[in-house]
């Protein structure tokens, strides 16, 4: 009696738990039809969260357009963009199991890459093993892509690309530099830049008197610059972020160190590197993959650079650096290739990603067979009267190479 | 010529890394509690300076009285109201508290300043002093006098004053000091609030020669512990020997090692310390 009496309101239960299952599992699907959910997986605290910042900035102008415009256009039908964004706390290993997550429990449709290219080069293995396209807005070292991958794509060229040009306009307008000293913080992309810096230099004839690697967090460079000044380069080279380059540049002035040219990766792009440094950032050479100089008229959702430009000025009050514009690249590339293979399938996005050949407002895209593009002229530029000044490549040239930083 | 200049740069940062270290050693010293708080407090004395010149135009010495007192009630209150109840309990559980203060003034900051990096630009700027070939910026020169005043300020507070005098008495014998009239809740709340008050004076200082962003924080806190375990607990002159040595260690190990060996020089010396000579250069058991 008992058994039949309990049994029977278990059954109804059990019977209500599953028509609500059923509802519940419904609605996800007809919520999942509406929308394309892209996963970020960014180092929204930590050390590098000031870089998360502008991959979201980027991630979120280019969500707000396409919505705007009434979303994806996917074989007639209009799909919503979503992006569903994971903070991995500045912590590698972190990142690789956050991207898992996005795919296997958040059920995203496409991923964005982490930040850099360590984390990006982890990340990576990830959306392979599940066959999820991967757009990477900030991995440039060549050791990210040359694992052959065929769903990671970059829309950073190679660090080469930085340096060689830079060495060939230094070269050209500062005659009476010989000797080259280069540091750089022990980190994967700025070590990477700077080993290319220093094969760059000796392929030009230059000597490099001094290559020091310095550890990260370092709060003090005087002793090393102290040996840098006794050496007498006629060109520094500083890799690192903005907190290491302000604190290079502040201790270089206070110990009186001049050169005929002083570099610094990768903080001038940045207006806070500009704004921090005051006048010592007057007349440091930088180079960098974008600059809101650039003229492009582009197939993307932006259409031409000055427009990209306007749209983030709009929203956002700033300048926008090549952090943000190629995070919001990777949104518009996303969405031509799923509108070109007119479907969700991961497979059919990843080949019209492949085949892609495409000017956006960013430049024109096309990616090698290793993934990163190889499609791009990126910019060298200095800071002169408080602005970045873009001196090469000559099609958006704004100015002339200035010699002396005091 | 490069030594004597490396000699002095080292000079004038271990007078700095001391007033990052002084106000932590204080408080470890005379309450046991290990304050992982300080670095945000130095954090905090830098933008209370950068918003100070920034915005109301006032020069980082008077940013420096302004930051004694008002660090000094922060860190009174915030050890009356929270600290005092977890002081007797094991060093874990004040490490964690502290750790946790630690993420929410961090984490505010994150929030109200961004997580970017901002610089004091003094305008006209203080240019250096250049004697033959060996310089010394200005700034450095004045922030390592102002440490070295704020450093002999709490020795002559600890030595001459009532307070200080129990400050030291509660750090030998708290018992005692108890049987002696000291109100031990009262003086260990004075020793927090001199703590802060020198970590914001710190914090003011290193606004003039360090970028400034709630993630340094723990690189400050990071030179405050070697410097205290280098020099010694319970010890002012110990936190100015420890300084220099630190200084001294750094400098000489980036021009003849490479600036990345530096880093992992001075922990060598900190885990050598530890086994050798536990008690630091000069540490004693009062806190005088």
């Amino acid at each position: 009696m008992f058994r039949l009496r309990s049994a029977f309101p278990t059954r109804i239960s059990a019977s209500l738990a599953l028509a609500v299952a059923g509802f519940a599992a419904a609605t996800t699907v007809a919520s999942a039809q509406d929308v394309i959910r892209f996963g970020a997986p960014l180092p929204i605290t930590g050390p590098l969260a000031p870089e998360a910042v502008k991959q979201q900035q980027g991630y979120d102008l280019w969500a707000e357009q396409a919505n705007k415009a009434g979303g994806i256009n996917v074989g007639g039908k209009k799909y919503k963009v979503e992006i569903v964004y994971s903070d991995y706390q500045s912590n590698t290993p972190r990142s690789v199991q956050t991207t898992e997550q996005m795919i296997t429990q958040e059920k995203v449709n496409f991923m964005f890459g982490p930040f850099g290219s360590g984390a990006a080069k982890a990340a990576s293995t990830i959306a392979e093993k599940y066959k999820m396209p991967m757009l990477a807005a900030t991995a440039s070292s060549v050791q990210v892509y040359d694992q052959n991958y065929k769903y990671l794509f970059g829309t950073f060229t190679p660090n080469d690309t930085l340096t060689t040009p830079l060495t060939k306009l230094v070269k050209a307008k500062a005659t009476d530099v010989k000797k080259v000293a280069i540091l750089a913080r022990n980190d994967l992309f700025p070590l990477a830049i700077a080993q290319e810096m220093e094969k760059s230099a000796k392929e030009n004839g230059l000597e490099v008197v001094y290559f020091e690697k310095y550890a990260i967090n370092t709060l003090d460079h005087s002793a090393t610059l102290s040996q840098i000044k006794s050496l007498a380069p006629q060109w520094i080279f500083v890799t690192g972020y903005t907190n290491d380059l302000l604190l290079v540049r502040k201790q270089m002035a206070d110990q009186q160190i001049k050169a005929g040219v002083v570099t610094m990766i990768a903080g001038p792009a940045y207006q806070e590197f500009i704004d921090s440094a005051g006048p010592n950032a007057e007349n440091i050479s930088s180079a960098s993959w974008w600059h809101p100089a650039e003229k492009y008229d582009g197939k993307d959702i932006f259409g031409s650079t000055a427009n990209f430009v306007k749209l983030f000025r709009d929203k956002y009050k700033a300048e926008p650096d090549y952090a943000h514009a190629s995070a919001a690249v990777c949104g518009a590339l996303f969405q031509m290739a799923i509108e070109k293979a007119g479907s969700l399938d991961r497979d059919k996005v990843r080949d019209e990603l492949a085949k892609m050949d495409v000017v956006t407002f960013w430049g024109p895209v096309k990616f090698g067979a290793n993934g990163q593009i190889n499609s791009l002229e990126p910019p060298v530029f200095q800071i002169q009267g408080g602005k970045p000044i873009v001196l090469f490549p000559d099609a958006i040239k704004q100015g002339d190479f200035k010699l002396g930083v005091n | 010529m490069l030594a004597i200049q490396v000699l002095i740069n080292a000079l004038v940062l271990g007078c700095l890394y001391a007033c990052i270290a002084i106000g932590f050693s204080l408080v470890w010293g005379v309450l046991n509690v290990i304050n992982l708080i300080h670095g945000s407090f130095i954090v905090l004395g830098a933008y209370l300076a950068w918003g100070a010149y920034n915005s109301l135009g006032l020069s980082p010495w008077y940013s420096l009285l302004i930051a004694a007192p008002a660090f000094f009630v922060f860190g009174y209150v915030l050890q009356r109201i929270l600290l005092n109840r977890v002081i007797t309990a094991p060093v874990l559980v004040t490490l964690t508290l502290t750790f946790g203060l630690d993420l929410i003034l961090n984490n505010a900051m994150i929030y109200y300043f961004k997580a970017d990096y901002r610089k004091l630009i003094l305008n006209p700027p203080t240019g250096s002093i250049s004697i033959f070939d060996v310089v010394v910026p200005i700034d450095r020169l004045i922030a390592t006098g102002a440490a070295l005043f704020l450093t002999f300020l709490l020795y002559l507070l600890l030595r001459r004053s009532k307070v200080g005098r129990a400050i030291v008495a509660v750090r030998l014998d708290r018992d005692a000091a108890v049987l002696m009239g000291v109100d031990v809740k009262s003086i260990y709340a004075v020793a927090f609030g001199l703590g802060a008050a020198l970590a914001g004076c710190a914090g003011v200082l290193m606004a003039l020669i360090f970028p400034i962003s709630p993630l340094t924080s723990s690189a400050y806190l990071g030179k405050a512990f070697v410097v205290c375990v280098l020099g010694g607990l319970g010890s002012v002159s110990g936190a100015l020997a420890g300084g220099l040595l630190l200084a001294l260690v750094e400098g000489i190990g980036s021009v003849y090692l490479g600036p990345a060996h530096a880093v992992t020089l001075s922990f060598v010396l900190l885990i050598v310390f530890l086994i050798v000579r536990p008690q630091g250069l000069l540490g004693r058991k009062g806190f005088e």
